[in-house]
């Protein structure tokens, strides 16, 4: 028998209470996806679909490199499911999300400042996984970042948002795998075919054809070139730094009273500039992480002013004819639902 | 339109026939004789199929669009004293399977006589032609023995009879499983009324049911469940607008399994007329282009979106208000 009344009943378990984002309104046209932990999304659907497909079985180890919060949405899924987990990170993990994750009977690997040697971390973090995968007899590696199922894992929250808004106008998400911000887009774009998607990145990220640099903002922008990143879905980019991004957390959590982390307060500062610079339009921004882990550095002046990133942050971006212009505190170019390769011809670079 | 009336009020025919028959004595001398008539309308093919998830699981569903322009109609005539139960036409064998199910279920099986059906529905079009009848024989048949069963009743039996089923013996939107015969979500609105301009998009007959069942992709059964979301919205809020955009991502998403030629520059005539979308059958030989009923330049739309069809070499086309007739048992408190 179909459903005909909605009873509440309780949650399967963690995950499933805590997967789905919360949709707040912020402003007359603005509004927040407010996530606990979005990686609990796609943490579960990679696993799921590949218990589906057989390439992952019950008891088998899942093996992955992340320093990010994907690893805590899999050390999270997999205790819960009962699989072994590894994951290979590299010296920049904070404390208290390794200590959580290994809380939660992980094993965290950490690449050593001396195994880099200047090398790219991402690629030493993937050697050192190739190294634990050839020791083990069966494992499973989720590839969040080429894997597509990262991206089709997003079906819910579109399904959420198209319930509980209707109409969406821009979408505005912080990239760092492209899973989120791909797959909203397509879910959205197939019904709203206007839809206008608006990446958030970080400089010295080359997600989008900007200059390779070091990264002070974590869990934004990529130092690689993730396959779930779908470039042609996006209308606009935007490049915050670090310490913009800090100080727009700071104001949405004063503002809204909304506790987020950094990727957040990026995609608050861009979605409440594009919602003031166009009335009418019905903006919503996603917000993947809450503001707990941060409490020590983002939330904590003395530590803002110890690394001079203690400002206002910028009132509006400076609008660039190429990414290859991307610097200081807020760049935005015109994406137009290109590929990265015709955006890099534009200035007759290789892609 | 040619057939406006013939699907009146199922349940008030069955109400009328409650009053004993004095010319058919029942449990009297004379063999006793049973007569019984329903009628059933046609589809326009779908606004939404694909697969959702219910209970954990996914499954095979569809929200139909509705057409009461065509329809089946059924008689049937039932003695103790006939050998065998015929039907006519001939070939419409999934009828008399129908009749035979349901005579059993009412605890009637073995009564043999005879099954008539009127249809005005073309068949191979994906316009719900064999449901159409199989319902439309239910009624009958029920209607004979003074007997009624729920919707959902008669969908279970309905996949039993011919595998995969739409769903007519309901009157409201609903999202229903039609190779399970379930309801998967009872949106528990009647239909949004809305304007549809249709056409046939291939020339040839279509076996329904021979077409083996789609394989979705990931991002297609995910996307579904945006689709879904939306749906909810736009039937509360009667969101035509809505409506015609979850219809043209279906019909896009169904053009890997059964493509509609020109399709893209359906979408154009779309854009041009001011249509809400475009709906297919999506395993059927017809489409129509969504317009607000409402809409004061409807007139005008119309004739813009037949142009453009013409160009096509599209010559043939209807049209007609799609809404819930009345004809189902219109059970919701509202």
């Amino acid at each position: 028998m179909a459903a005909m009344t909605s009873l509440r009943e309780p949650y399967d378990d963690v995950v499933d209470g805590n997967v789905l984002p919360k949709i707040i309104e912020l402003g007359p046209t603005l509004y927040g996806m407010a996530f606990q932990l979005m990686k609990l999304l796609p943490a579960r659907f990679i696993l799921r679909r590949a218990l589906e497909r057989g390439e992952l079985e019950p008891g088998v180890t899942v093996a992955e490199t992340t320093s990010g919060t994907f690893g805590l949405g899999l050390a999270i899924e997999c205790r819960l499911r009962g699989h072994p987990l590894i994951l290979v990170g590299d010296p920049a993990i904070d404390g208290p999300l390794r200590r959580r994750m290994e809380a939660l009977g992980a094993r965290v690997s950490i690449v050593s400042a001396s195994a880099l040697r200047g090398r790219d971390v991402q690629r030493a973090r993937l050697e050192r996984l190739a190294y634990f995968q050839s020791r083990l007899p069966r494992y499973f590696t989720p590839c969040q970042y080429d894997n597509l199922d990262n991206p089709a894992s997003y079906g819910v929250v579109a399904e959420l948002l198209l319930e509980t808004l209707g109409q969406v106008d821009a979408l505005v998400c912080p990239v760092g795998s492209g899973g989120s911000s791909s797959g909203m887009g397509s879910f959205l774009r197939a019904v709203l075919p206007e839809l206008r998607l608006i990446g958030v990145d970080t400089p010295g990220s080359v997600l989008f054809a900007a200059p390779a640099g070091p990264r002070l903002l974590r869990g934004l922008g990529n130092g690689l070139l993730p396959q779930a990143l779908d470039h042609r879905l996006f209308d606009e980019v935007h490049w915050i730094a670090a310490p913009d991004a800090f100080a727009a957390t700071r104001a949405m959590h004063a503002d809204q009273c909304l506790f987020m982390g950094p990727t957040s307060g990026a995609a608050y500062h861009v979605a409440a500039w594009y919602a003031w610079t166009h009335p009418g339009e019905r903006v919503v921004a996603t917000f993947p992480d809450e503001g707990h882990r941060y409490a020590g550095t983002v939330y904590n002046d003395a530590w803002l002013r110890r690394h001079s990133l203690l400002r206002e942050p910028a009132r509006a971006p400076r609008t660039v004819d190429h990414p290859a212009e991307v610097a200081g505190p807020w760049t935005r170019f015109a994406w137009n639902r290109r590929s990265r390769e015709q955006v890099l011809r534009l200035r007759g670079g290789a892609a | 339109m040619i057939f406006a009336n013939l699907t009146a009020d199922v349940n008030q025919k069955a109400d009328a026939s409650l009053a004993p028959d004095p010319a058919q004595p029942v449990g009297g001398v004379a063999p006793v004789a049973l007569t019984g008539t329903g009628t059933a309308p046609s589809h326009h093919g779908e606004l939404l199929q694909g697969v959702f998830e219910e209970g954990g699981r996914l499954h095979r569903g569809l929200l139909t669009l509705p057409c009461s322009v065509f329809g089946s109609r059924a008689e049937i005539r039932l003695r103790q004293d006939e050998p065998e139960l015929t039907v006519s036409p001939g070939w419409k064998t999934k009828a008399l399977a129908a009749a035979h199910a349901m005579l059993a279920r009412v605890g009637l099986p073995g009564l043999g006589g005879r099954l008539t059906l009127h249809s005005t529905i073309q068949v191979g079009r994906g316009l719900g032609s064999s449901t159409s009848d199989v319902i439309a024989t239910f009624f009958a048949v029920l209607d004979a023995a003074r007997m009624r069963l729920s919707a959902e009743q008669l969908a279970r039996i309905a996949v039993e009879v011919e595998i995969a089923s739409d769903p007519l013996m309901f009157d409201r939107m609903l999202l229903f499983g039609q190779r399970e015969g379930r309801v998967i979500e009872d949106l528990r609105r009647p239909m949004i009324p809305v304007e549809v301009l249709g056409f046939p998009f291939a020339d040839e007959e279509l076996d329904t049911l021979a077409f083996a069942p789609a394989r979705y992709t990931v991002w297609e059964i995910e996307c579904f469940r945006a689709m879904r979301g939306l749906l909810r919205r736009a039937v509360v809020y009667n969101d035509l607008v809505s409506l015609g955009r979850i219809a043209t991502a279906s019909a896009q998403i169904n053009q890997r399994f059964h493509r509609v030629p020109h399709f893209s520059r359906l979408l154009e005539i779309v854009g041009e007329s001011s249509a809400l979308g475009i709906q297919v059958a999506h395993t059927g030989t017809i489409a129509g282009l969504l317009f607000d009923p409402a809409d004061p330049e409807l007139d005008r739309r119309l004739a813009a979106a037949a142009r453009g069809l013409g160009a096509l070499g599209i010559t043939e086309t209807w049209h007609y208000t799609a809404r819930s007739d009345g004809h189902g048992r219109y059970d919701i408190a509202s």
